[in-house]
């Protein structure tokens, strides 16, 4: 019950918060509705080193982004991970390949703003070794389904999304509510020089576990015309899940260029 | 001899930049829904499209675009609202300034009055601070049907605004203004439309 509490206090908080900030440049764990531009493509990685309650494991993703259109997009995530588990085995493998598709369906644009919301899924095909950590490489096949919805102005912005993430072969399904929002330290200018921090939090519900963890990311975030420097610190505010999945910390190290 | 030279040399630098400034064509689009910087750069990344495209300049603030093209491209109209929206943006207002001295333009400000008789100029005094205000202001405008020409300046706040007054009277302009969020002297921008207004658009309300 006080756990109940605790989370509705953090909404609020957040809720309260993102009313009063800037938002500028992409998000750093959260996912962001404005795509670049038909025809263009981006790459990116995100690498991961996150600590929990089995061990190390350290996630090194290659992404790219293509837009067919202005408001259709696909990607391929083919990543790598290498693991240092508590019982002692350690090792590396190639982790879960990750195919992911986004569709804009709402597109209202004014002077200075646009708010726009996708849909998204995420295919994660099992071509990983079964480590059992979530978004990783657990050796599963797994379908994410979700929406994306944003606000960019000049005075504010947010991004939320929500969605659920089915495992047919597990009991981990998720369902995951992400926000995001930034604060840029540099007056918005173009060509762009920005450097921005970012306030990420993410909700997930284990569906048949019944487990619930509330992670809060801490980013800050170098922009340059077309490239993106990242490096955000990710920790649990709420962590009331099953004891092997306990999780500790995450740091994200990343970037991003598109042509 | 040597001072001949060069100075033929300089002239004819100049006479060829000249002739090539004059070959381009001027475009400006009014484009809706950058609200960042890496907006703007999705923008850009898709005019580059359009091989020799130059001067290319974008004002996130006020959603000002523009840009020059080489002229023998004969770039339409059409086709550069056709690249904003594949670029993902909305095109509100274009025009062409051609190198030969002609204009075109989409916006609705010019399109069907070509029967105008009765235009008059007037000032009207504006409220705002800024070029985003200027951007809302002059949109506002430009929705009116019988508007031929519109500017408004910071400095001095008045809106310069040609119409036809067979269609328009400044008091439907005024009100117009207003509900952009800028008051004016004969009519007041409602609480909720003023607290929506970015933090640099914010301009001092005077109290009746």
């Amino acid at each position: 019950m006080k756990n109940r509490y605790q989370q509705l206090l953090i909404t609020a908080v957040f809720a309260l918060f993102s009313l009063t900030v800037l938002a500028q440049g992409p998000p750093i764990t959260a996912d962001k509705p404005i795509m670049l531009g038909g025809g263009s493509f981006t790459t990116k990685t995100l690498m991961e080193f996150r600590k929990t309650a089995m061990g190390q494991f350290n996630y090194v993703p290659i992404m790219l982004h293509y837009l067919p259109t202005s408001n259709s997009l696909v990607a391929i995530h083919i990543p790598y991970i290498t693991y240092d588990l508590q019982d002692g085995s350690s090792g590396q493998s190639f982790a879960d390949m990750k195919l992911l598709g986004k569709y804009q369906f709402i597109r209202i644009d004014g002077t200075g703003k646009t708010f726009r919301v996708v849909a998204k899924t995420l295919q994660t095909l099992p071509t990983g070794k079964e480590l059992g950590v979530m978004e990783l490489s657990s050796g599963l096949y797994q379908g994410y389904y979700g929406l994306v919805a944003g606000y960019e102005s000049l005075r504010y912005g947010i991004s939320v999304e929500l969605g659920f993430n089915s495992i047919p072969q597990g009991d981990l399904d998720v369902l995951q509510h992400k926000l995001g929002f930034g604060l840029p330290l540099l007056k918005p200018q173009y060509p762009n020089r920005q450097i921005n921090l970012f306030f990420e939090y993410n909700h997930q519900w284990l569906w048949e576990e019944k487990g619930y963890m509330l992670l809060y990311a801490q980013g800050i975030q170098y922009a340059r015309k077309n490239i993106t420097f990242d490096l955000a610190y990710q920790i649990p505010l709420v962590n009331d899940m099953p004891i092997q999945m306990d999780f500790k910390r995450s740091l994200f190290l990343g970037t991003r260029f598109t042509f | 001899m040597k001072t001949y030279i060069l100075s033929f040399m300089s002239m004819l630098l100049l006479s060829s930049s000249l002739f090539a400034q004059n070959s381009m064509d001027f475009f400006e689009v009014q484009v809706d829904g950058l609200g960042c910087p890496f907006c703007a750069y999705g923008l850009e990344k898709k005019f580059k499209e359009f091989k020799g495209i130059k001067e290319v300049k974008i004002d996130i603030e006020t959603g000002d675009f523009s840009f020059s093209y080489p002229s023998e491209k004969a770039l339409s109209l059409k086709a550069v609202v056709l690249q904003v929206e594949k670029a993902g943006y909305s095109p509100m207002k274009t025009s062409i300034k051609r190198a030969n001295g002609t204009t075109e333009t989409d916006a609705p400000v010019n399109s069907d009055l070509s029967d105008i008789v009765a235009v008059v100029s007037q000032d009207i005094f504006v409220y705002g601070n800024c070029e985003m205000c200027e951007a809302r202001i002059l949109k506002a405008t430009s929705r009116l049907v019988g508007v031929t020409e519109a500017a408004w300046d910071s400095k001095t706040k008045l809106l310069s605004i040609s119409f036809d007054e067979k269609l328009l009277n400044k008091d439907a302009i005024s009100k117009a203004v207003a509900a952009a969020g800028h008051d004016t002297k004969t009519h007041k921008t409602g609480a909720a439309t003023y607290e929506n207004l970015p933090m640099c658009c914010k301009y001092e309300r005077v109290k009746k």
